[in-house]
């Protein structure tokens, strides 16, 4: 019976599955006589970019990296269900309300590095060292250039003043980078200015909230708004990336980094910590010591056109326009543990 | 063909069964439950969700799948009636071509959807240069969801539908017609009821799909439960919220399948001695025209449009070719693993379980709770499972709950065909087995097996195909560096760069394509037919 038949390529598939899942790290393994060293990673970003990084890091270090990406809340939860045995080194978010998360959910260990602290401003990490900024992205305006002029938005309120009424593309209050900026809003102006400004926002929608960053964009390219709320790389890429379409909106649509309470653009990070069961624990600080090296912070710049945490970075051509903006002081720790917060008064105003 | 009511205790009949199959029924059945339990466990088991606004997510989970229903339901039906009763151009190719749609991703038909139909995209970009007007319809919306999600799962109605008009044999249509019923009064009054239950059972794997959708709904910007489960996660971080948020999705799963089972209920049809095909009948010309434009239709919308498009975005874009091949190798070894064992877990149940409907019904709520959801019940086992182990045996039980959890979420689709088969075996059938002195057991071996061997067939390739779709399960309990195609697809169209995502979507398709066609063309119920007709 073909149903019997199938029991030995079934288990052959198994088999082979099984052999995949180990391929890369086994490789080496083979190569070496000794178990090389390894590092766990758990990673909510998903970023080729990071592929390469990872290499060079094995390539310096002999440290093979064993990683499984997710969103970030669905690591947390793994790392959690497998408890003290988690093989989990290193964890990775893109969204500092992520990290705030897992810190809540105790993934962390505290970790002190001199080169970490000497490398990563204060206000970009986590006071007790669970957590550490490792690129900065500003979640700014972009506008079209022909119908707005750049001092109409600099400061977050214009979006929800008159002038934009119907004129303004948002993506939905699911996305942590909204709800960061939301959380960022409440520290600095006070839950009520925050409540405000997110029906503000909501009148001036020009169309409900959908689509991803890059589609905000391109909705100001056709003429849909004039002004969108976006992560600065998503622009950044576009501008130089392999889709000639998105090439040509940027010609005609420019970023403004407005300001909140005029000190500054909200600037959200991309980071990671170690994990409180890490088993490899040196490893995983000597990695984090390696993703805030000047080497891959420019590799990330370059290729990801995130912004570097560390002064001394040089910015690659895509993004040193920018390297004079002004971002807000405020630490990314203070907004990260508000977007439960945040994601109520945006529900509470409409913010679908 | 005979018809048969069945009688108020069937012939399998509880005193009857042996505590083998009932041992074994059970234990299927409970593994199939036990990610539901865990949910039920952990959400009792925190704090209380915030459930302002999740009236609203309540209702676009319902008002998507009642129209989703309602659009599959005769989208499947007619294209069904059309390539198997007449005859016209393109026949021959639509009847396994309009069940290729379920090879493709319903995230990638949402991906390419709203790529093409955006407001910065081409279509409506060329509209507005060329004529200063764009359409009126946004596909970021409960209509455009409605489309694409019905592009995706019509083809279960149809595959369901024309495997039921297969299998009515043409002596009963003949019968209608000499006693004074035209084609059409034939169709309504007797092919139509015949196949009933199948469109039953074909709309509910498509609603429960429905309902457990989370990546297409997401990106067309319709929030539904999921949603609601996804945010409670992601936002306030908890799991518990999370898992009551899912609690009315599994209470709709539950209603849908009482309800296919109504309609199923005291209709049961079995193949007699005196069966043979159906007569396929010729169309006048301009009738011709019409089936094959709209077969040509359907098609396309579910299909051509969306996976033209994205081939061409993923031709604009160098693919690692590598990283695909190695996913996708691993995508093939799940899915052939994963399928089989589902569908060696769903024969023991629909065998074991023969009379007792609620144990089948509950081992198959998991086909609508969303992937994320079963993840969740699956961590409080596995919590366990993980800490047992260290290195290369994690990896192994990471392996074997991921199949475990394909089988958890797939059940109810392994498991409908294979119930849905042993129902077509006629009781004498099963009464002869008895009277030559075989029991239960013996019977489900020798003859029950063999009958259904076809319906194990068809489950076994809709599960295949679902696996290699699959996606939060897998994103959730996969080991280290293991990648299947749908996880690259993921975290590409995440990073929004639909050409390198279509790249493994497109894959998907193409390595799902060959089971389809094979589910299609008939391979799988025509050892049914032939053996209860011989």
């Amino acid at each position: 019976m073909a149903l019997f038949r199938s029991v030995s390529f079934a288990v052959a598939a198994l088999a082979l599955a099984w052999g995949c899942s180990r391929t890369e790290a086994a490789d080496e393994q083979d190569a070496t006589a000794v178990k090389p060293s390894e590092l766990n990673l758990y990673t909510a970003r998903h970023y080729d970019s990071d592929l390469a990084l990872y290499e060079q890091f094995t390539q310096e270090t002999g440290i093979v990296i064993n990683r499984i990406e997710g969103s970030a809340d669905q690591l947390v939860a793994r790392i959690r269900a497998e408890g003290a045995g988690s093989p989990a080194d290193v964890f990775i978010a893109a969204d500092a309300g992520a990290l705030r998360r897992a810190q809540d959910a105790g993934v962390f260990q505290p970790v002190s590095s001199a080169e970490l602290e000497a490398r990563i401003p204060s206000a970009l990490r986590e006071p007790s060292g669970l957590w550490f900024g490792l690129t900065r992205r500003a979640r700014i305006v972009a506008y079209d250039s022909s119908k707005v002029r750049p001092e109409e938005i600099d400061d977050y309120a214009d979006l929800a003043s008159s002038r934009f009424a119907g004129k303004l593309c948002v993506r939905s209050s699911d996305s942590v980078y909204n709800l960061s900026l939301v959380g960022a809003l409440i520290e600095a102006l006070g839950t009520e200015e925050a409540r405000a400004w997110t029906r503000g926002v909501v009148a001036n929608m020009a169309r409900p909230p959908q689509g991803g960053d890059r589609d905000q964009i391109r909705a100001v390219g056709a003429g849909e708004c004039e002004v969108a709320l976006t992560n600065s790389y998503y622009y950044l890429r576009m501008r130089t990336g392999e889709d000639e379409a998105d090439r040509e909106v940027t010609e005609k649509v420019a970023l403004a980094f407005p300001s909140l309470g005029g000190q500054g653009a909200h600037v959200n990070i991309s980071g990671g910590g170690v994990v409180a069961t890490a088993p490899n624990r040196e490893n995983a600080v000597r990695f984090l010591e390696f993703l805030a090296s000047q080497n891959a912070q420019a590799h990330t710049a370059s290729f990801n056109s995130e912004f570097p945490v560390s002064d001394d970075t040089p910015w690659p051509e895509g993004i040193a326009p920018y390297r004079s903006f002004v971002a807000h002081p405020m630490p990314v720790h203070t907004f990260a543990g508000r977007q439960s917060e945040a994601l109520t008064l945006m529900t509470e105003a409409g913010w679908k | 063909m005979e018809v048969n009511r069945p009688q108020a205790a069937g012939w399998s009949g509880r005193e009857r069964s042996l505590p083998f199959l009932k041992w074994i029924a059970w234990t299927a059945g409970i593994t199939a439950a036990a990610p539901l339990l865990g949910v039920l466990l952990v959400a009792f088991g925190g704090s209380g969700a915030d459930w302002r606004g999740a009236g609203d997510y309540a209702l676009s989970s319902l008002v998507l799948a009642v129209s989703v229903a309602s659009v599959i339901a005769p989208i499947g039906t007619i294209t069904a009636w059309l390539v198997v009763r007449y005859r016209f151009p393109g026949r021959s190719v639509f009847s396994w071509a309009l069940a290729l749609p379920l090879a493709v991703p319903v995230f990638a038909l949402a991906h390419a959807y709203a790529d093409l139909l955006d407001v910065a995209g081409p279509v409506r970009s060329g509209l507005r240069a060329s004529f200063g007007w764009s359409l009126p319809f946004e596909i970021r919306s409960m209509p455009g969801a409605v489309v694409v999600l019905s592009s995706a799962f019509y083809p279960y109605v149809f595959l369901s539908m024309k495997a039921a008009f297969r299998q009515q044999s043409g002596v009963t249509l003949e019968a209608a017609q000499s006693l004074g019923a035209g084609p059409r009064l034939a169709l309504m009054r007797v092919a139509w009821p015949l196949a009933w239950p199948a469109l039953a059972a074909g709309v509910a794997l498509g609603v429960m799909e429905t309902l457990a959708d989370y990546g297409a709904v997401y990106f067309l910007s319709v929030q539904t439960l999921t949603t609601a489960v996804v945010r409670a996660w992601s936002v306030e971080g908890s799991v518990s919220a999370a898992a009551q948020f899912a609690l009315p999705l599994l209470a709709l799963a539950v209603s849908l399948m009482w309800f296919e089972r109504l309609m199923r209920a005291g209709r049961r049809f079995t193949a007699s001695a005196g069966w043979r095909p159906m007569p396929v009948l010729n169309l006048s010309p301009l009738q011709a025209v019409l089936a094959t434009f709209f077969c040509g239709l359907v098609l396309s919308v579910s299909l051509i449009v969306p996976v033209g498009w994205l081939l061409i975005k993923a031709l604009g874009v160098e693919p690692d070719v590598g990283r695909l091949l190695r996913a996708g190798v691993t995508s093939l070894s799940l899915g052939v693993s994963g399928s089989f064992l589902t569908v060696v877990l769903a024969v023991c149940l629909a065998i074991g379980a023969r009379g007792r409907p609620l144990l089948l019904r509950l081992s198959s709520v998991g086909y609508a709770a969303p992937g994320a959801v079963i993840a969740i019940g699956l961590l409080a086992p596995v919590s366990l499972i993980w800490r047992l182990g260290q290195g290369e045996v994690q990896i192994v039980l990471s392996l074997i709950l991921l199949l475990y959890a394909y089988c958890a979420r797939l059940m109810g689709a392994a498991v409908e065909p294979i119930d849905a088969g042993l129902d077509r075996i006629s009781p004498s059938i099963m009464q002869a087995s008895a009277s030559l002195g075989r029991d239960d057991a013996r019977t489900a071996w020798s003859v029950q097996l063999p009958l259904a061997r076809g319906a194990c067939l068809a489950s076994m390739l809709i599960v295949f195909v679902d696996i290699m779709k699959e996606l939060p399960a897998t994103l959730m309990l996969r080991p280290f560096n293991f990648d299947t195609l749908a996880v690259i697809s993921s975290h590409y169209a995440l990073d929004e760069r639909l050409g390198q995502a279509a790249w493994p979507s497109l894959l998907i398709l193409v390595l799902s394509v060959p089971a389809v066609i094979w589910l299609s063309s008939g391979g799988a119920s025509s050892h049914l037919k032939r053996r209860t007709s011989s």
